[in-house]
């Protein structure tokens, strides 16, 4: 039972020639919410396209393992079916591909055959309307034109069909207005309470606490500079809330 | 003529190995056949060629050879060999909801004619379609004119077998605040030479000629338009996505040309082109030449591969990547697809193309 769970081994990574990622060690448990908190720069978004598989970002040290397997030995799109999931922070807009047809493909994809078409047009009505969204949103070109808040929505609506075993939100909580991060909460938490997703592992990458009044985090990380600096409960997000990242940067010793 | 801005088909290079100045095609028409169907409007009239010429003179005289299409050199062996052919005839103020159907089957050469004439705030819609047999030539006119206020579109889909030639000529006359859109789907033909030009003589006209073409394999399709502004007030915009695979070439030319009296003109020129193997080439050329000072006039062009950050996030999403751009390069089309007429042809556009990436 040791290999489950999304297990972050001494990953270190780089950007072109620049070392990001200086050595991570993290392990995301079945069913378990950790929040990575961080400052600008300190490489939270590295973690999350490093996981991902991201062509620019280079892991040149350490593992990564979903329940047993080696995700850094597969290309991105064998990580999505291995179960891994990312909510990007900037999705990408592609026009004359419909958004009904990119998910269908997508949960395809991931759970090949799971759904009659009936069915899955039935669990995609139910997902939109928890997360308020209009069924014209089917009809629309993937992210094309969306607001801000719209194309977080259909990142959560990603998440809720495609039921991952492991999620990362990277950011999601940026540029939303308190509407959009209750339903991302709720996205989050109609995941968790669904037979499909009562064992999902969520990563959650914030830069600022408010989002986890919506979602309880079990453990939360604070990464400085490329290094995990410290972990504790979710006391340590109010602590932030408070304080910023100075003080736990000053006393963890990490260099700015 | 509207063609004579840039001539674009310059001598083979690098990339363009075929002459069109030397090339010869039959010199003679020996085989074709075309299929009419029209709904059932009044006044109309949607026959064959040889009919109009016997039957309608008079309506096919005030189009034959009144656009530039005769002219060029591909136009003008239409013209010698005329034969097989199209008359559509849409008398003032009918409105023809359905669309009128002109199919050609191309045996060996085949120099089909297809002639359109709508009358003072007529309204029709036609959609031909280009198949044949291997090996076929088919060189073609399709020549338009209107009068005041009417609203004619002309959809072509070419899906000739890909060994086969086609050289096509369309040239239109709008009257003055008339509509009138080509739009043009090359699937087939290992060559396509084509043409659409739009001649605004007349105020307050609305253009719109909208292609797509995706060569593979070695296809090779050279595809010029041309909207001349001549009249003022008068509105144009053209569409053109274009994919090459495999070694497939492609030159493209849009021409827009604005006129000193064609004041309070606006041009609008949309042009991409998509590269899914090393090998293939696609040249795109927007050429606007505008001498009114009181116009819009806007164009953008890109070349380029799938976007990588486009096919990560449907990798991310489980995806494969071929699969990935698949969906990408088959939306890529969309916006020029969405411009033809019908849902039905829309979708055989979108058969068409899906069966070329494999």
């Amino acid at each position: 039972m040791s290999a489950t769970g999304l297990r972050i081994t001494d990953l270190h990574a780089r950007v072109e020639e620049k070392e990001i990622l200086k050595g991570i060690d993290l392990v995301v448990e079945p069913g378990k919410v950790h929040a990575l908190m961080g400052p600008n720069g300190s490489g939270k978004s590295t973690l999350a396209f490093s996981l991902t598989g991201h062509p620019k970002y280079q892991v040149t040290q350490g593992t990564v393992t979903l329940d047993g397997e080696d995700l850094l030995a597969m290309p991105a799109d064998k990580r999505a079916r291995a179960g891994l999931f990312l909510s990007f922070q900037y999705p990408a807009a592609i026009p004359g591909v419909k958004v009904a047809n990119f998910l269908h493909a997508a949960r395809q994809a991931v759970r090949p055959d799971s759904l009659p078409p009936a069915k899955f047009r039935k669990l995609l009505m139910d997902k939109m309307e928890t997360l308020d969204m209009d069924p014209v949103f089917m009809t629309r070109y993937l992210n094309d034109g969306f607001s801000g808040g719209e194309k977080k929505r259909l990142e959560m609506l990603q998440l809720a069909v495609l039921a991952p075993k492991y999620a990362v939100l990277d950011e999601t909580d940026s540029g939303l207005d308190v509407d959009a991060l209750r339903a991302v909460g709720d996205a989050v938490g109609a995941l968790r309470e669904s037979d499909e997703g009562k064992e999902t592992g969520f990563l959650i990458i914030t830069h600022y606490p408010r989002i986890l009044q919506y979602i309880t985090a079990d453990v939360v990380h604070i990464m400085i500079d490329g290094r995990i600096v410290k972990t504790g409960g979710p006391e340590l997000a109010n602590r932030v809330e408070r304080e910023g990242y100075d003080t736990i940067r000053e006393e963890t010793g990490a260099i700015a | 003529m509207p063609s004579a801005v840039l001539s674009g088909r310059e001598r083979p290079g690098r990339y363009w190995k075929i002459d069109l100045d030397t090339l010869e095609l039959p010199t003679r028409a020996d085989g074709g056949d075309v299929e009419i169907s029209a709904p059932s409007a009044r006044g109309l009239i949607a026959c064959t060629l040889a009919q109009a010429e016997r039957d309608h003179a008079e309506l096919l005289a005030r189009v034959l050879g009144k656009t530039g299409a005769q002219t060029t050199k591909f136009g003008a062996l239409t013209a010698e060999n005329r034969g097989l052919g199209a008359f559509v005839y849409i008398p003032a103020d009918v409105s023809v909801d359905d669309p009128i159907l002109i199919t050609y089957r191309a045996s060996a050469a085949c120099y089909p004619y297809t002639v359109v004439l709508a009358e003072r705030g007529a309204r029709a819609t036609v959609i031909e379609r280009i198949e044949g047999a291997a090996g076929a030539t088919v060189c073609g006119i399709v020549e338009v004119v209107t009068e005041a206020h009417a609203d004619v579109t002309v959809a072509t889909v070419q899906n000739l077998p890909e060994d086969a030639r086609v050289f096509a000529t369309r040239d239109a006359k709008p009257g003055e605040g008339a509509h009138v859109s080509w739009a043009i789907a090359d699937l087939g033909a290992a060559l396509v030479v084509g043409s659409a030009d739009v001649r605004i003589e007349h105020e307050g006209a609305n253009v719109d000629i909208s292609a797509l073409f995706f060569p593979r394999g070695t296809q090779h399709v050279d595809l010029i338009t041309s909207i001349d502004h001549l009249a003022p007030n008068a509105s144009s915009e053209t569409v053109v996505k274009s994919a090459a695979t495999g070694r497939g070439q492609a030159r493209y030319l849009g021409n827009i040309r604005i006129v000193k009296d064609a004041q309070g003109s606006l041009a609008n020129l949309r042009d991409d082109a998509l590269l899914l193997s090393k090998t293939a080439h696609i040249d795109s050329i927007p050429a606007l030449e505008i001498a009114a000072n009181d116009v819009k006039a806007y164009h953008g062009a890109t070349v380029g591969a799938i976007d990588a950050e486009l096919l990560f996030y449907m990798e991310s999403r489980g995806i494969a990547r071929e699969a990935a751009e698949r969906m990408i390069a088959l939306g890529f089309f969309e916006p020029a697809i969405a411009r033809f007429p019908t849902e039905i042809l829309r979708e055989e556009i979108r058969e068409g193309l899906r069966a070329k990436i494999v």
